[in-house]
């Protein structure tokens, strides 16, 4: 099939920033940008709540003449006595990349006996996941995953990008940002349907750190079902698999199902590891079909787009995302009610427990108000 | 002393656009004209024989000192007043020379005023435009008139003959060919016909001499060393010129079939 071709016209998610998060999800402790000060200064400044350390050469006008091998080897060197690194990625930007700029001979140069990791990359790719893909095989160049581990990878990412194409954010030129459906309608609605006895199916697709806060939903549900008696009638899937992935995304995983035991929520269905969310359509998919195709409503979070519409014949579908742009794409795949956790990403970074969602909070105190 | 002039000369790299365009500032200062040459080369060698041969520093040197650069740091006089500025470069395939360029020239824009008492602007570029830095002084509206200098040989006929595509994008006129000689079996007809069907004309036909190499070897032009030397007469021609041109035209390049038939 000829892939329908639409030119990009909207910023994108920056590869720059992808490689950066990849290098945070591979437990390196300071990140280096070479580059410009200004380059993905937010997302640096996130990445540091996270307990990682992001740096820059600070390139500047001289620099993009004169390149900037001398400042990236010394800043390495610097880093080195700073911060004790066990492991160290250097990043590079639009900038040092269209100049020419190399990595290996600076990283060469500041002969560190610390793994570092080299990632030659731009901001000039249409899919980010390709920032991704540059850290992992940079990081097999030198050892630090194998490459059975950058296979897996290589084909989540492809498969991240075809969601995106699908029904995500690459889906059309211009996509009108939407804050959603009111929180306070949707809640209502979930409990009501609770009330009346009907079977609901809550699915947590998160994409890696997310999770943290897309896990409270689930447990929200559960909360009042457990409330009015009709815990049975819920089923919980999410993917918290955690002997897969790269050494955080695990962590998460172990950490969000820790979460879920404290507060009494079973998981019913592991779908797999916080990175597979674009893998676990077709298995959830399957388990519906064989297990749950009566039930009444679903409540998916998450990358609710990664669920084919199919697996949900006859059932009320409540999405709940954490992108604006993504509100309008799911109500054409034919979700009854789309709900937005708006800047969930950052009060994600540094946590190691679940954090509570607008949602959830708006489920909690809702039923109280309607039960109590 | 009419409108100021602010000329490139394009052409096939080796050509001899340095040497002409230092020729010719020497020609015009002789004539009373006030002329600065700004060397775009990261080779810096378009001024060196207007200084006796020696080499300047260029503006890019002294940025990668980071100091303040004033005008008198970058701006020196050569012979008979021709005021001399080499933009420099990184070392060779480290960095962007083309970004280079583009700092460069807007820094000497910047803090130069004998600029605005000239009569007369060459800039004098590279023959590989490999990337935009290298167009940055047309680009950037600071050339109001280009000329092409090529001999009647292939090669430099091709390049003179895509500098006119690219000229035409950029929507600068060409104001001239300059044909510099190899002597080639009837070079003269060969540039004057091209010039002609691209829809402008040769203003100057220079012939190939020893002596300009040899005045260049000793760091001088041939106006300054052999001032009597015949080929002296032509930059002289050359200079007057330039000096008078106020024709230009959009020039409409030629199919390649067709620059072949005329060389052959
Ligand atoms: N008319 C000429 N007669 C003899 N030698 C010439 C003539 N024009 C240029 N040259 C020589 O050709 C060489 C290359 O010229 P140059 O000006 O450096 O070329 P460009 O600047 O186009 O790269 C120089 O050694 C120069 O002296
Ligand atoms: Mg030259």
């Amino acid at each position: 099939m000829a892939e329908k071709h639409i030119s990009i016209i909207h910023p994108r998610p920056s590869s720059i920033v992808a490689a950066l998060y990849t290098l945070r999800d591979l437990n390196v402790d300071v990140a280096i940008l070479h580059g410009p000060p200004g380059c993905s200064f937010k997302h640096a400044r996130l990445l540091e709540e996270d307990g990682i350390h992001v740096l820059t050469t600070a390139l500047d006008e001289n620099g993009f003449v004169f390149g900037g091998r001398e400042e990236l080897s010394s800043l390495l060197q610097k880093t080195n006595e700073m911060f004790n690194p066990k492991l160290i990625g250097v990043v590079g930007t639009c900038a040092s990349m269209i100049i020419g700029e190399e990595l290996r001979e600076p990283i060469q140069d500041a002969d560190l006996d610390v793994p570092v990791i080299g990632v030659e990359v731009h901001a000039g790719y249409p899919n980010n996941t390709k920032g991704v893909l540059i850290a992992l095989e940079s990081a097999e160049d030198i050892g630090i995953i194998d490459g059975e581990e950058l296979e897996r990878q290589r084909h989540l990412l492809t498969e991240a990008t075809n969601v995106e194409k699908r029904h995500g954010a690459a889906s059309k030129e211009y996509l009108v940002p939407s804050r959603g459906d009111v929180k306070y309608k949707v809640a209502g609605r979930i409990i009501e349907l609770l009330k009346d006895g009907k079977k609901g199916v809550t699915i947590m697709n998160a994409k890696k750190e997310t999770g943290y806060m897309f896990a409270d939903i689930s447990v929200a549900v559960n909360e009042v079902a457990k409330k009015l008696g009709k815990e049975e009638n819920i089923v919980n899937m999410a993917n918290v698999d955690d002997s897969l992935g790269l050494p955080r995304v695990r962590d998460h995983a172990k950490n969000i199902m820790a979460g879920f035991e404290k507060n009494g929520t079973i998981i019913h269905e592991n779908i797999g590891g916080m990175d597979e969310y674009p893998v676990t359509g077709e298995l959830v998919t399957g388990i519906i079909k064989e297990k749950y195709a009566d039930y009444d409503f679903a409540v998916i979070t998450g990358v609710p787009h990664a669920i084919p519409m199919d697996s949900f014949s006859g059932m009320e579908v409540i999405s709940v995302t954490n992108g604006p742009r993504q509100v309008h794409p799911l109500k054409d795949m034919g979700h009854k009610y789309v709900v937005v956790e708006i800047d969930l990403h950052p009060k994600t970074l540094g946590v190691n427990e679940i954090v509570e969602s607008e949602f959830g909070a708006t489920i909690r105190e809702l039923a109280k108000d309607m039960l109590d | 002393m009419g409108e100021k002039k602010i000329i490139a000369i394009y052409g096939k790299g080796g050509i001899g656009k340095s040497s002409t365009a230092s020729n010719v500032a020497a020609a015009c200062a002789d004539e009373g004209y006030k002329v600065m040459i700004i060397g775009c080369d990261p080779k810096s060698d378009s001024s060196i024989t207007l200084l006796g041969g020696k080499r300047i520093p260029t503006i890019l040197d002294l940025m990668r000192q980071k100091i303040e650069i004033k005008e008198e740091d970058i701006v020196f006089e050569g012979y008979g007043g021709v005021q001399c500025v080499e933009v420099g470069g990184p070392e060779p395939g480290i960095g962007c020379a083309g970004r280079g360029i583009i700092v460069a020239i807007q820094k000497l824009s910047k803090i130069s005023k004998s600029m605005d008492d000239m009569d007369l602007i060459i800039y004098d570029v590279p023959g590989d435009i490999v990337c935009g830095g290298f167009v940055a002084p047309i680009r950037k509206g600071l050339v109001t008139e280009a000329y092409i200098l090529t001999s009647g040989e292939y090669m430099p006929l091709y390049a003179a003959n895509n500098i006119c595509k690219g000229l035409a994008k950029i929507n600068t006129p060409l104001s001239g060919i300059i044909c510099n000689s190899r002597t080639v079996t009837r070079e003269e007809d060969i540039v004057g016909k091209f010039s002609e069907e691209i829809g402008s004309n040769m203003i100057a036909f220079i012939p190939k001499m020893q002596i300009v190499q040899d005045c260049e070897r000793d760091g001088f032009s041939v106006l300054e060393k052999a001032p009597d030397s015949e080929i002296a007469e032509v930059y002289r021609g050359l200079a007057r010129a330039i000096m008078s041109n106020n024709s230009t035209v959009m020039p409409k390049a030629l199919a390649d079939e067709r620059l072949r038939e005329l060389t052959r």
